[in-house]
């Protein structure tokens, strides 16, 4: 079968990295997105996938492995080769296309890679200048490498947990949808650094990252303050050290708004058209320090008068007069936002049925991006432009790889 | 000479003032660009945020000692004649630079996004904003809280929220400007390896926003999709069942639960546990997952951990296959076997703030690793010397 964008659109879609070719052993989401982000920088991503050791997002459907929703949310405009690596002919046809590889991904189980003699120093014996990424919640290697986790286990494990909850609480974390993507960019972003150094040395390297440490550095500050100060972090509900009113606060039909006063300058506006300037000069909330001995009664202030006002005009009063604001969405919301369809963020690709479908696009805007148009691909779309175009293999070569249970 | 940095002998101009905008700086120049920072005559506004330690203004911020570590400072006032000659040979001298002021800034201080395939064919630009270039005027106020809730975490944090709780902001002051810095950096880096094979300079418009959002797209692609169903309510992203965070004898753990073969798993780790044969059937967690099964899941497990060390308990735990990890504070990640193994913590002495153990990188690297080679510059330490040299480029 062949796949359902034309080869050629498929290869040649400019951006930064355009002509660099990823090959993926990767699973569910923290691996995939790393993948994702050099697709949409223009990189030809290869997943590598085998039924017999299917990706677990592809069965979240059900028996439906190709319309499996999350795996198409992690995985569009890659291409997809069969190849059963744990077979003998299997791993050979793994090192030809790696040969011909710029970049190598794993996210395989703590231990899994190097069991399979799929190991860096297998790997560049094979392409001396590969770059290979490999992805773990600790790591690769270390005391703890050989624990395995979800997302919200890197976030506990990271400390970013510990500091989200109410004040006096214990500790909620983030939603539990946190963590995987932040994971892949900082792995994104690795890569590319690398392969900046190999196109300019011809110097190939091996890269471990952490999945905890990605989040650990989505708090730099609060461990930096540990570190200098001593002071270890607690909940604080929605406290900010440099902001006051900083929060969420309730408007009608069951929304929020978030209002943040970075300046006293802000809250005196903000103060004044509240309660005019009775309010702007109460010597409660004058400055940040006063406001933050009153907070409680701060925000029940805005809270009592956020209550009769409408989310999204409220947003545009304050934004008129200076105030950070911003209307609390819901996937309801988020699924309509008129900014995120009208700039162009949202991009129709064709699926693997050869149906339109919407995805999002790369959270950047660039000159000569790389252009989108294929969705995820169905389990072997692109074996026939693997296995012949780029390994040579005949057609009878391929039909009997198949019938072997290698290319299955 | 730059064989073992990724990005020595490159050089990048920093106009950012903010947080997004100083940790792109800082991921650049961890790897060994050479990153100038363009400061006010007060000093960048980041000076001034806290953590705060020893030492006098504006050197003694904690967070500006984080965010500017291996950087150069020059003092600039580009909204003077003079200030604004010597910025343009800055950014003649640059591969690329990095920006978070509002839209319009760069085109008043002669970086018009719009005229840069002709000003400056070969400059990478990245422009970091809330709602990206093309945002109105209408929204133009936005701190990270802002960003959260705008782009759906906010309305969506913490999980398990009926609706009667205040929507909370999630980890910190900073996480949306980390995020955000990260996706400029990709894209920076990204961007320089088009030029180094032969392509041309780009602009880069990154939207927090747009970056947050993205942060969902496992879930958020599905819904757009209409895989997934969409509705109001702040659990619309959970996955339901009894993972939680529960507290234990010397902090909390989390304990994720949601297959049969980890409820057997966990049986084994408990040992006597008869509730756990209290209308619990085969495989009720992914066939039968009440609320009154996940609160009672909660209460008993609570009432096993109560005598349970953190740590103790999550290694025994992964012995046995069973997801329980602790809640780490930053005492524990400095203390963990892992991050020193793989060295995440480095030794930084700062003039003002002395010696300090600072959070580095998550990914190690065997060529090219990045690494803390001088802290963060102070005010204007490298004016003198920057502006000789460009005086000499003239």
């Amino acid at each position: 079968m062949s796949g359902t964008v034309p080869l050629e659109r498929l290869l040649n879609r400019g951006g930064p990295l355009q002509g660099v070719r990823v090959v993926e052993l990767t699973k569910v989401w923290a691996g995939p997105h790393a993948g994702k982000l050099l697709a949409f920088l223009g990189a030809e991503v290869i997943r590598v996938e085998s039924r017999s050791a299917l990706d677990s997002s592809r069965w979240y459907n059900g028996d439906d492995i190709d319309g499996a929703a999350g795996y198409q949310a992690a995985n569009p405009q890659k291409l997809s080769v069969q190849i059963d690596t744990r077979k003998p002919e299997g791993k050979d046809l793994l090192f030809k296309l790696l040969a011909t590889a710029d970049v190598f991904i794993e996210n395989l189980r703590p231990g899994a890679i190097a069991r399979a003699g799929l190991d860096y120093e297998a790997v560049r014996r094979i392409k001396p200048d590969i770059v290979y990424l490999s992805m773990g919640m600790h790591g690769n290697d270390g005391p703890l490498a050989y624990q395995s986790g979800y997302a919200p286990c890197f976030a506990a494990l990271a400390g970013v947990s510990a500091v989200v909850g109410y004040e006096g609480e214990a500790p909620t974390g983030m939603n539990i949808r946190y963590g995987d993507s932040t994971a892949g960019a900082a792995a994104a972003f690795a890569a590319t650094t690398a392969l900046l150094h190999r196109q300019r040395t011809g110097e190939g390297q091996f890269i471990d990252v952490s999945a905890v440490e990605a989040l650990s550095s989505m708090i730099g500050d609060t461990i930096m303050d540990y570190a200098v100060t001593g002071t270890a972090p607690r909940c604080d509900g929605n406290r900010h050290a440099e902001m006051a009113p900083h929060g969420a606060y309730p408007c009608r039909d069951g929304e929020w708004i978030s209002i943040a006063a970075s300046s006293d300058e802000a809250w005196r506006q903000l103060a004044t058209v509240i309660g005019g300037e009775a309010l702007a000069g109460d010597a409660r909330f004058a400055a940040l320090a006063d406001r933050h001995r009153h907070l409680d009664a701060l925000d029940a202030l805005l809270a009592d008068w956020t209550a009769g006002h409408d989310a999204a005009g409220l947003e545009a009063d304050l934004q008129r007069i200076g105030v950070a604001a911003a209307r609390s969405v819901s996937t309801v919301d988020m699924v309509s936002d008129p900014e995120l369809w009208g700039s162009g963020y949202f991009h129709t690709v064709t699926d693997c049925r050869g149906e339109d479908r919407s995805i999002l696009g790369p959270s950047w805007f660039m000159t000569d991006p790389a252009r989108l148009n294929r969705g995820a691909p169905r389990l072997g779309e692109d074996n026939s432009y693997v296995l012949g175009d780029l390994l040579g293999l005949s057609d009878a070569e391929q039909r009997r790889l198949a019938e072997a249970g290698v290319t299955v | 000479m730059h064989e073992r940095s990724a990005l020595g002998g490159i050089r990048i101009l920093e106009l950012a003032e903010g947080v997004a905008g100083e940790y792109c700086g800082k991921l650049l120049a961890d790897f060994g660009a050479e990153v100038i920072k363009v400061e006010r005559p007060a000093g960048s506004p980041v000076r001034a945020l806290s953590p705060f330690g020893n030492g006098p203004e504006p050197e003694n911020s904690a967070l500006f000692a984080y965010l500017n570590t291996n950087k150069k400072s020059v003092v600039l006032d580009v909204d003077a004649p003079e200030g604004a000659l010597l910025l343009r040979r800055l950014i003649e001298s640059a591969q690329a630079v990095i920006d978070d002021h509002a839209p319009g800034w760069l085109a008043a201080h002669g970086l018009d996004p719009a005229t840069l395939p002709e000003t400056a064919p070969e400059l990478v630009v990245c422009a970091i904003t809330p709602y990206g270039q093309h945002a109105g005027e209408e929204r133009r106020h936005a701190e990270d809280l802002n960003v959260f809730h705008s782009s759906g975490w906010g309305f969506h944090t913490p999980g398990g929220n009926d609706g009667s709780r205040v929507p909370l902001k999630g980890a910190g002051r900073f996480l949306v400007s980390y995020e955000t810095g990260l996706d400029a950096a990709l894209c920076v880096a990204a961007a320089l390896v088009g030029r180094a094979r032969g392509g041309a300079g780009r602009f880069i418009d990154i939207a927090k926003k747009r970056v947050m959002y993205s942060r969902l797209d496992y879930v958020m692609g599905a819904m757009l999709a209409g895989d997934m169903d969409v509705r109001p309510d702040h659990t619309a992203l959970d996955l339901g069942g009894p993972a939680a965070i529960l507290p234990c004898r010397d902090g909390f753990v989390y304990v994720w639960l949601s297959d049969e073969p980890m409820w057997r798993a966990l049986r084994g780790m408990i040992g006597e546990a008869p509730w756990m044969d209290e209308d619990f059937p085969h495989n009720w967690l992914q066939e039968a997952c009440t609320p009154d099964r996940v609160a009672r899941t909660r209460r008993h497990l609570t009432a096993w951990l109560a005598d349970k060390n953190k740590h103790a308990l999550a290694a025994e735990a992964q012995e046995r296959g069973v997801m329980i990890v602790p809640v780490n504070n930053p005492d524990d990640l400095m203390a963990s076997p892992q991050f020193r193994f793989r060295g995440f913590f480095a030794l930084v002495t700062h003039p003002a703030l002395g010696e300090a153990h600072y959070p580095t990188v998550p990914y190690r690297m065997s060529g090219t690793p990045a690494a803390i080679r001088a802290p963060a510059p102070s005010l204007g330490a490298h004016t003198d010397s920057i502006f000789s040299q460009a005086g000499a480029v003239e």
